[in-house]
C-alpha cells in the first residue's frame, strides 16, 4: 500500500465525522507524509499502521472529549481548569462537551434553543430570585433566632442579678419573702444560664459546622477529581 | 518504557516539545522529538495535538514551505501557563516518589501510631 491509497482509506474511514475534523486529520497526515519525505513513505506508512486504526485514534479521541472520558478528562480538568480558570468552569469537560453537541446540532436546532432560552429566561430568572431569597431569609431567620436567644439570656441573668441583690435586701424585712425574691432569682439566673448554652452552640459550634459541610458540598466537586489525578 | 504515559503527562509532554520552537513547529517533527522522549506509536500524536488545539493551548497556522502549505503548531499563552502548571505538578510528583526510594518519605506519624495502638490492644 502507498501513500495515495492509505490516504484515500483513511478519508473514507473518517467520512461520517464532521468534515472540519475530517479535513484536518488529512492535512496534518499528508504534511507528515510530505514531511517525512518520499524515500521514507514505506517506513511511514509501516510506523503508522493500517489506516483503520489511525482512523480508531482519531475517533476515539473525539468521542473521548465528547462525552467526558471521566477517568482521562478528570485528571487533566485538575490542571487545566484548578487554576486558570478566566473563562470559568463553562470551559471544563461539559464546557467541550456543550461545544461539540452544538457543532454536530443543525442550524435550526439551534435557532430553537436560543428561542427558547430567551422565552424561558424570565422564568428561570424567578426561579433564581426566589432560590436566592429562600436562602437569604433561611441566614437571617437563623442569625435572628441566635441573637434572640442571646438577649433573652442576657435579660434573665440580669434579672437574675437584680432579684438576688433584691432579695438580699428584703431578708432584713421579711427573711420569707427575701428568700422567695431571691429563689426566683434563682429560676431566671438558671434559665438564662440554659439560653446563654444554646446561644453559643448554635452561634459557636452549630454555624461553623453549617457552613463546613456547606462548603464542603461546593469542595467535593474539585479537589475529589484532584486526589484521583495526583 | 515500564511505565504508562497518562493523557495528561501526555498533553505535559507534547506542550514541552512544541514550547522548545516558540514560532511554531510541525506535526512530522513533533512526532520525531516526542519518540526521543518516549516510547509512542505514530498515530497517536495527531489526536493529542488536536486537543489541545481545542483546549486553546496550541494554536495553528499555515506557512508557505517548499511550495506547499504546512500546518506549524505554536503554544498559546494559555498553553504557557498548563505547561508552568504541569511542570510544577511533576516537579512535586517526581520530588515525592524519587524520596520514597531514596527512604527520605516523612510518613504522618498519627496515622500509623493509631494503627499500631489498636494492634497492640488485640494481642
Amino acid at each position: 500500500m502507498g501513500r495515495d491509497e492509505f490516504m484515500k482509506q483513511l478519508e473514507r474511514l473518517l467520512q461520517n465525522l464532521p468534515s472540519a475534523e475530517r479535513e484536518a486529520a488529512l492535512q496534518y497526515y499528508n504534511d507528515y507524509f510530505d514531511d517525512a519525505g518520499a524515500e521514507n513513505e514505506k517506513e511511514v506508512i509501516e510506523a503508522l499502521g493500517n489506516p483503520a486504526r489511525v482512523a480508531e485514534n482519531i475517533k476515539r479521541d473525539l468521542n473521548g472529549t465528547a462525552e467526558g472520558d471521566r477517568a482521562k478528562g478528570g485528571s487533566r480538568a485538575l490542571v487545566e481548569y484548578g487554576k486558570d480558570v478566566p473563562e470559568g468552569g463553562g470551559e471544563g469537560g461539559q464546557g467541550t462537551a456543550e461545544k461539540k453537541s452544538g457543532s454536530t446540532l443543525p442550524t435550526w436546532a439551534i435557532v430553537l434553543l436560543v428561542v427558547l432560552l430567551v422565552l424561558a429566561s424570565p422564568v428561570l430568572l424567578a426561579i433564581g430570585a426566589s432560590a436566592l431569597a429562600m436562602l437569604i431569609g433561611i441566614v437571617v431567620t437563623w442569625a435572628a433566632l441566635i441573637f434572640a436567644f442571646g438577649v433573652t439570656a442576657l435579660a434573665l441573668l440580669a434579672a437574675f442579678g437584680v432579684l438576688a441583690v433584691v432579695g438580699i435586701w428584703c431578708i432584713a424585712a421579711d427573711p420569707l419573702i427575701g428568700a422567695g425574691v431571691i429563689g426566683c432569682g434563682l429560676i431566671c439566673g438558671g434559665v438564662g444560664l440554659l439560653f446563654f448554652l444554646l446561644t453559643t452552640a448554635m452561634g459557636g459550634m452549630a454555624t461553623p459546622a453549617i457552613w463546613k459541610a456547606v462548603m464542603g458540598l461546593f469542595r467535593k466537586k474539585t479537589p475529589a477529581k484532584a486526589h484521583k489525578g495526583v | 518504557m515500564t511505565f504508562n504515559t497518562g493523557a495528561a503527562l501526555l498533553d505535559a509532554i507534547v506542550l514541552a516539545v512544541v514550547s522548545q520552537t516558540p514560532d511554531g513547529t510541525y506535526g512530522y517533527k513533533i512526532t520525531q522529538e516526542v519518540r526521543q522522549v518516549i516510547e509512542l506509536s505514530e498515530s497517536t500524536l495527531y489526536p493529542v495535538l488536536r486537543r489541545l488545539q481545542k483546549d486553546e493551548c496550541l494554536e495553528v497556522y499555515d506557512m508557505e514551505c517548499a511550495g506547499r502549505n504546512r500546518r506549524y503548531y505554536k503554544v498559546t499563552s494559555r498553553g504557557w501557563a498548563q505547561l508552568k502548571l504541569y511542570e510544577s505538578e511533576w516537579r512535586q510528583y517526581a520530588e515525592k516518589i524519587t524520596g520514597l526510594f531514596e527512604g527520605r518519605m516523612q510518613f504522618s506519624a498519627d496515622a500509623d501510631e493509631r494503627k499500631d495502638s489498636t494492634e497492640c490492644r488485640e494481642r
